[in-house]
């Protein structure tokens, strides 16, 4: 039942692998960001050590953008899209696939990229950094889930990164308030009572745009 | 009597401020070949779409096989040609064809695409990416895509244009041989004499509309290149 | 028939419009406030709620549309969903341009980034959006599809937006914020209600309009295409 989305999901990852476009962009250009943000923000360490967890995810969400942007640009090229909405199969399966992708990728690109930003802010290591996987992954799952039916929308547009932009950002914004809250908690080494069940409440969420997304995938492939 | 393999009837696709179809009805029985006529802008496009189940008609209805075009088992009878290659330049044939082999559950895939691959003479550089193939190789791996799933119906949207002169005889080679062995054709076209060589019947369609609906063998070229240039003149008249 | 009522809301709605000025300026007694520019301004609480209000409505009315449209594939409920959103972005805009010219004299500041000044702007921003991709994409089932898929995500999304920034806020204690509206007075509540009901009457009239213009955009288009084919 899961094939066609796991076919597509091969596929895609094939192709990254071996063109690596997506990740490869997606990590210079989060480089870049923290090196705009450091001449930009001349600030005290202590005062980065409270806005470093906010950098984090605007450097994922922005690099983000070029994996959802990428994912869809490549199957608009041929016709994709259309060949997908001949396949024999609900859309929902179709969705999977492309979210799983892109979902993936993004994964990919943060273990890359968190390094370099623990040796750009001097962050502290300590076994508390691991409560990170379930925000990272929680608050990506977010972005990707909404970000994928949505870049299937744009990218139908002319402008369709500037659209998609446009369209993610503010419907996503509740994912990322929390998870930066979240990071934060970790990376200043505080976390709270209310950690977990903010944590559920993005996990909570993710289900819902996940799903929305799943039921209303067939629309955005019809003509 | 067999249900046919297409039946189209009284379909209008008629949304907001575009008309591209106007009460169409018609059928095809299985095993048919039959042209679609009509200048670019006509509605043949849109009326592909919607037998494939892409585009919703307004009004009226499609059956593939008696049953609704968005059906998975009719889904998965149909295959497209069109200027769009359905094609991923950044995998290589082999990979192409492996991918859509699985999402169209085609048994004893290995086989199958070897034996698509030989029939447009790919075989060879099967491991190649597509990226690196010529305008005339996409074409043709876009035709063995297609065939791959042994679709029993075929729409095929202008498929000649833009294809080389090999491509174009291998193109008429495999759909004559699609042809034999009972397959359903559809196809767009404005070009007259691929149609008259290859089809049983034709169908002139101009504003929108089927304005002639005819065997190929009882009618003379003349006959049917003066139906279809006469509704090319009535569209020009304004 | 369709004339005639628009007639007839109008005429109610200009007179509702002349009551309910009178009642907000000169019935309803100033609030007690030590400043003499709050009890001034305090005022444009009368339309800036109700403009709020009708914010709401008209994305609720986009979501309920855009549900139908998707059921029905009627070119109708397309309409009736641009037309309700336009209008929708146009009182949000409303309310984010009366918000800060109340908040100046009370507030002391044109912009705190608090719960519902945060998540109007999002929810803003978030209908922008929605217009936005109708004007990049070519007339069809394809735009009328597409933005129907974005009206629902985005209309569901607004109770989470505006329970995340809640959320937030309460981690960042806040300089300035207290509310002046306590328990409204009889007067005061009267006058609200009236102006609420003139305002929820304007988008009636409104949308009517809007969208009788849109299908007459559509027959119009319609009768040039039939004229250049026939």
């Amino acid at each position: 039942m899961m094939q066609t989305a796991i076919a597509i999901l091969k596929k895609d990852l094939r192709m990254e692998f071996r063109s690596k476009e997506s990740i490869l962009a997606m990590w210079i250009f989060s480089l870049l960001i923290f090196v705009i943000f450091n001449f930009t923000f001349e600030v005290s360490r202590l005062v980065m050590l409270e806005i470093a967890p906010g950098l984090l995810w605007v450097a994922f969400v922005f690099s983000g953008m070029f994996g959802l942007n990428q994912s869809f640009s490549l199957e608009k090229e041929n016709g994709n899209l259309r060949a997908m909405a001949l396949m024999p199969v609900d859309g929902g399966q179709i969705y999977v696939g492309k979210f799983l992708s892109v979902t993936i990728i993004m994964l990919m690109f943060e273990a890359l990229i968190f390094p370099i930003f623990i040796i750009f802010y001097d962050l502290q290591l300590s076994l508390g950094m691991f409560k990170l996987v379930p925000v990272l992954l929680a608050g990506t799952i977010g972005f990707t889930s909404l970000g994928t039916i949505l870049s299937a929308v744009a990218v139908h547009t002319r402008n369709q990164q500037i659209l998609l932009s446009l369209l993610l950002w503010p419907l996503v914004s509740p994912i990322i308030i929390w998870s930066v809250t979240l990071t934060g908690m970790i990376l200043s080494n505080q976390v709270t009572e209310a950690f977990y069940p903010l944590l559920l409440r993005v996990g909570a969420f993710d289900v819902i745009f996940f799903t929305l997304s799943y039921m209303l995938f067939d629309f955005v492939l019809e003509d | 009597m067999d249900v046919p393999a297409l039946e189209v009837s009284g379909v209008s696709k008629d949304f907001g401020r575009i008309i591209a179809l106007r009460s169409v009805t018609f059928a095809v029985q299985s095993g048919e070949f039959v042209s679609v006529l009509g200048r670019n802008g006509a509605g043949k496009t849109t009326l592909l779409n919607v037998i494939s189940g892409i585009s919703r008609p307004s009004d009226g209805s499609v059956k593939l096989f008696g049953t609704d075009p968005n059906d998975r088992v009719n889904k998965a009878q149909l295959a497209v040609i069109s200027h769009e290659m359905f094609l991923y330049g950044n995998l290589t044939a082999l990979e192409n064809l492996e991918y859509y082999s699985r999402i169209y559950n085609v048994p004893d895939a290995k086989n199958r695409i070897d034996t698509v691959l030989q029939d447009v003479e790919l075989k060879h550089r099967r491991f190649d990416l597509v990226a690196t193939y010529s305008r005339g190789m996409t074409q043709r791996l876009t035709i063995a895509r297609a065939l791959l799933h042994e679709p029993k119906l075929l729409l095929l949207d202008e498929p000649f244009t833009g294809l080389d002169q090999h491509a174009i005889g291998m193109l008429i080679t495999l759909l004559k041989k699609q042809k034999e062995m009972g397959r359903t054709i559809l196809l767009t076209t404005h070009d007259l004499h691929t149609a008259a060589i290859l089809s049983d019947r034709y169908l002139v369609i101009s504003k929108h509309k089927i304005v002639r609906d005819g065997w190929m063998k009882n009618s003379s070229p003349d006959e049917i290149r003066a139906a279809f240039f006469s509704a090319e003149a009535g569209e020009n008249d304004s | 028939m369709r004339s005639k009522i628009d007639k007839i809301i109008l005429i109610v709605l200009l007179l509702a419009f002349l009551a309910s000025v009178y009642l907000i300026f000169q019935w309803v007694p100033p609030i007690k406030a030590s400043n003499p520019a709050e009890q001034i301004a305090q005022r444009i609480f009368y339309f800036h709620v109700p403009s709020a209000w009708l914010g709401f409505l008209a994305f609720f009315v986009v979501f309920i549309g855009s549900i139908a449209y998707l059921a029905t594939r009627d070119r109708k409920y397309e309409l009736i969903t641009v037309a309700s959103a336009e209008i929708g972005v146009l009182f949000i805009t409303l309310v984010l341009i009366t918000g800060p010219i109340w908040a100046k004299p009370v507030w002391g500041i044109w912009w705190t980034w608090d719960v519902r000044l945060t998540s109007s702007l999002i929810l803003w921003l978030i209908y922008v959006a929605f217009l936005m991709l109708r004007r990049y994409l070519p007339d069809g089932s394809k735009r009328a599809n597409l933005s129907a898929v974005v009206g629902i995500i985005g209309f569901i999304d607004v109770p989470i937006v505006y329970y995340s920034i809640r959320w937030w806020e309460t981690q960042h204690p806040k300089a300035v914020m207290a509310s002046s509206e306590g328990s409204l007075a009889a007067p005061m509540f009267f006058t609200f209600m009236f102006s609420l009901a003139t305002f929820t009457l304007l988008y009636v009239y409104l949308i009517r309009k809007r969208y009788q213009l849109l299908t007459l955009e559509d027959s119009l288009n319609k009768q040039f295409k039939e004229m250049e084919i026939l």
